[in-house]
């Protein structure tokens, strides 16, 4: 008889649960809150919207906008912004329907690649925010130094380029390690799991 | 209608319990991990119940579910509480006519369980619950054949860890 034969005896005959749940006890359980990685995925995916959204509330809009006139950047700005809303309506809705589509009664391994394709377009999203953050410091810095400084010399426009550089650098690399903590930490088993699954789908 | 339908799922999930409490064993270690797993599942069920269509055997359904919510849901929760080692808690209970033997053989097996990675762990609990590669295969997605070959590994592990 196979070694494995005998446990499986002992697994058969083992008693049954201790501390059985009566129907009371399930109900309340069944009403708690989740707290499973695709509640979080979603609860930190929407705190990103809010927050990114919200800090333009900071930004007082008609000064902003008196100084993009000034640079004659209005016309780039109504429509990289229409561009930004769209692409943003984008993401919301694709962020919404992955999530739906998240289904625990699916096999392991598609329930995976689905929540793993929710936490990229999460990511997308935060790569596309920081990418416009980027494009839009740079070309009001250069537009407002060439028209404030007609007289600048090349070094000093290397100069603030190269600052605007570091700083830029700094911010994007300060926010991609955060994410990589937060998601790294939140699925680290689960791309475990899945690389071990896709693996294996790949032998033959 | 809901009425009938959540007493419907409370009746399935009360005398079917037995396979939550058996896999939270396998993937937790302590007694809070495992209640915070079987929560877990019991949520994840009867939020997916009204999907359930009955083409299949409720137990069968639910062993996906609870697999799955195991694997790809659930997270080690942070709570830092003093645990008693489970081990030595689950089986206190001795059954009349229970095996001494065996009851020893049901630890060393858990205890190897334990150092299975969570898809091994999956093929294992399957295998010890008799289900055909049919059934294996379908609930974690891979190929029948894969599955063949997934679980002579696994078994291998096991019987490695159970006998060096």
């Amino acid at each position: 008889m196979d070694l494995l034969d005998n446990y499986k005896k002992a697994w058969k005959n083992q008693p049954e649960e201790v501390r059985k749940r009566s129907t009371v006890e399930i109900y309340k359980l069944a009403h708690s809150r989740s707290s499973s990685i695709v509640k979080w995925i979603f609860i930190i995916g929407i705190l990103e919207f809010v927050i990114l959204n919200s800090l333009s509330l900071f930004i007082d809009i008609d000064k902003t906008n008196e100084e993009y006139a000034k640079l004659g950047l209005e016309n780039f700005i109504f429509y990289s912004s229409i561009m930004y809303y769209t692409i943003l309506a984008y993401f919301l809705i694709m962020f919404y329907l992955n999530y739906k589509r998240i289904s625990v009664i699916e096999n392991t391994r598609v329930l995976m690649k689905k929540i793993i394709t929710t936490r990229k377009t999460v990511k997308h999203y935060v790569i596309f925010n920081l990418a416009v953050i980027a494009l839009i410091i740079i070309i009001v810095t250069i537009t407002s130094v060439k028209a404030k400084f007609d007289i600048v010399s090349g070094v000093q426009i290397i100069q603030t380029f190269l600052i605007l550089l570091v700083f830029l650098c700094l911010t994007l690399g300060v926010m991609w390690l955060f994410y990589q903590l937060l998601y790294g930490f939140l699925l680290k088993k689960l791309n475990k799991n899945y690389k071990e699954l896709a693996k294996l789908n790949d032998l033959h | 209608m809901q009425k009938d339908l959540e007493n419907k799922f409370l009746s399935d999930f009360e005398s079917n319990q037995n396979i939550v409490h058996k896999i939270c064993r396998i993937y937790t270690t302590d007694r809070d991990g495992h209640n915070d797993l079987f929560q877990e599942i019991t949520i994840q069920v009867w939020k997916n119940y009204p999907k359930f269509r009955g083409d299949s055997k409720f137990s069968t359904w639910m062993y996906r579910v609870a697999l799955n919510t195991a694997i790809s849901l659930y997270r080690k929760s942070t709570r830092k509480v003093k645990t008693q080692d489970f081990s030595d808690v689950a089986f206190k209970i001795k059954v009349t006519d229970y095996d001494d033997t065996e009851e020893v053989q049901l630890k060393a097996l858990y205890k190897a369980i334990h150092q299975l990675h969570d898809i091994d762990k999956a093929l294992i609990f399957l295998y010890l619950e008799d289900k055909p590669y049919k059934e294996i295969s379908e609930t974690l997605g891979i190929s029948n054949v894969n599955a063949r070959v997934k679980m002579n590994r696994a078994k291998e592990k096991l019987k490695n860890i159970l006998n060096p």
